[in-house]
């Protein structure tokens, strides 16, 4: 027996989702239509306003309801710095530190070659923008620590010296108490090649 | 189980070559073996922030891999460092993406290729020493090539004759250097093939000539869909 249209075209739009193959679709579709008719309608309306409403923020990026976000117009900070870091998240992780007061500029990926990922799709064009507004003085590359992300660092970083601004890369090493004998060996092997003299 | 103990392979020399996301928090591993040639594995949980794979799966790291299966699919139970650390920056770490594509473009999946593998291995550590990249990376490609059983004759004409360096050919794939009134193939002097047969590419000639030869030669075993990496540069050289 077949599905009726309607819920058979639910399933095909859920597979949308990361992750979601035919078999987790038609366990939330059920799921949805069964058991949490409230929660589906929240669901439907929540995705509808948020397509609505949420865009990118003119100046950083990153996923925003207004056109510059409350970050980037906030008088409170250093508008001197500017951070690029992947992904919204990874934003996130930075304020919660509070150690930070300058703005940011949100990627929204990495250059990843082997995916096809290349300058268009994570916005560079934008940022070159943004980093020559005349009020940027340095730029903190805060990609990830991984293969694509020192890519990225590295061709953004060329990209911006080329045109005569200040790009640093944010440290790395051993964490936080972290124990020589726990560390893994390649954090070691980096904080090793990287140390720096004791002044 | 016994079935899994005789398909396990316990720290065999590998690299990783690329990742995609499997499933909530796995990842498919694509793995270049030293014996086993290219095996695919799935890394369980390897998205997990706490995980202990999570760390070492990264590309152009000399590594110690364990996994098991039957199937095309393996799962991946381990992964250690193995001999040194690698460390590719910038355009080195470009062109290691551009041997990762190659071998998955290329390369058959488990098809054992010892030569390959410690090849692979000799030009990361190339590239992270040196900046000779162009040079390094001609040498990859006509090794790839050669390895992997397609002929490349670079000695001798199509006819058998031996190559006149002062002499003008047109290399096609497949059949070699060819008289110069071929069509479809590469324009190049009979020095270009020697010097690329010797190994030495000092001459600026043979670097712009054996380019052209090795992108004309890999075009033609890629098939339509062109190298992502390659792109990438061209992108990038816009900006």
């Amino acid at each position: 027996m077949r599905n009726p249209p309607a819920l058979e075209s639910l399933v095909e739009a859920l597979r949308c989702l990361p992750g979601v193959g035919p078999k987790s679709a038609l366990r939330m579709a059920y799921h949805l239509l069964q058991r949490d008719r409230v929660g589906a309608n929240g669901l439907a309306l929540a995705l509808h306003n948020a397509l609505q409403v949420v865009s990118h923020c003119e100046l950083c990026n990153t996923f925003s309801e207004q056109s510059i976000c409350p970050l980037c117009a906030s008088s409170n900070r250093d508008g001197k710095l500017l951070c690029v870091v992947e992904m919204p998240t990874d934003l996130m992780m930075l304020e919660q530190t509070q150690a930070y007061q300058g703005l940011y500029f949100v990627l929204m990926g990495k250059l990843s070659p082997l995916d096809g990922i290349g300058p268009r799709e994570i916005h560079l064009d934008k940022l070159l923008k943004r980093a020559q507004d005349g009020i940027v003085e340095e730029i903190i590359l805060a990609t990830n620590y991984t293969v694509e992300g020192e890519a990225t660092a590295h061709y953004v970083s060329e990209l911006l010296r080329a045109r005569g601004l200040k790009v640093s890369r944010i440290a790395r090493g051993l964490p936080m108490g972290g124990e020589i004998e726990h560390v893994d060996s390649g954090t070691l092997a980096q904080a090793m090649m990287e140390r720096r003299s004791v002044e | 189980m016994a079935v899994s103990t005789i398909n396990r392979q316990d720290n065999q020399p590998v690299y990783v070559l690329h990742t995609y996301p499997f499933k909530e928090t796995s990842l498919v591993v694509e793995l270049l073996t030293r014996d086993f040639g290219r095996v695919a594995a799935v890394a369980k949980g390897a998205r997990r922030p706490r995980s202990a794979m999570r760390g070492m799966l990264q590309s152009f790291q000399p590594l110690l891999g364990t996994w098991s299966g039957k199937a095309e699919l393996k799962s991946l139970h381990s992964l250690e460092w193995g001999s040194g650390l690698l460390l590719l920056k910038g355009e080195a770490l470009m062109c290691g993406f551009y041997l990762n594509e190659l071998m998955l473009r290329l390369l058959p999946r488990e098809d054992a290729h010892e030569g390959l593998f410690d090849y692979y291995a000799q030009t990361l550590k190339t590239l992270s020493a040196n900046a000779h990249y162009a040079t390094t990376l001609r040498r990859f490609e006509l090794k790839m090539l050669q390895e992997m059983g397609y002929a490349v004759p670079l000695t001798e004409d199509e006819a058998a004759v031996e190559v006149v360096a002062a002499q003008s050919y047109v290399y096609v794939a497949e059949r070699g250097a060819c008289a110069e009134s071929t069509k479809d193939g590469v324009s190049l002097i009979g020095k270009t093939l020697l010097d690329m047969a010797r190994d030495d590419y000092t001459d600026p000639k043979t670097q712009l000539q054996s380019k052209q030869l090795m992108r004309v030669l890999l075009a033609h075993y890629l098939g339509d869909k062109p190298l992502h990496t390659r792109q990438l540069l061209v992108d990038l050289q816009g900006l």
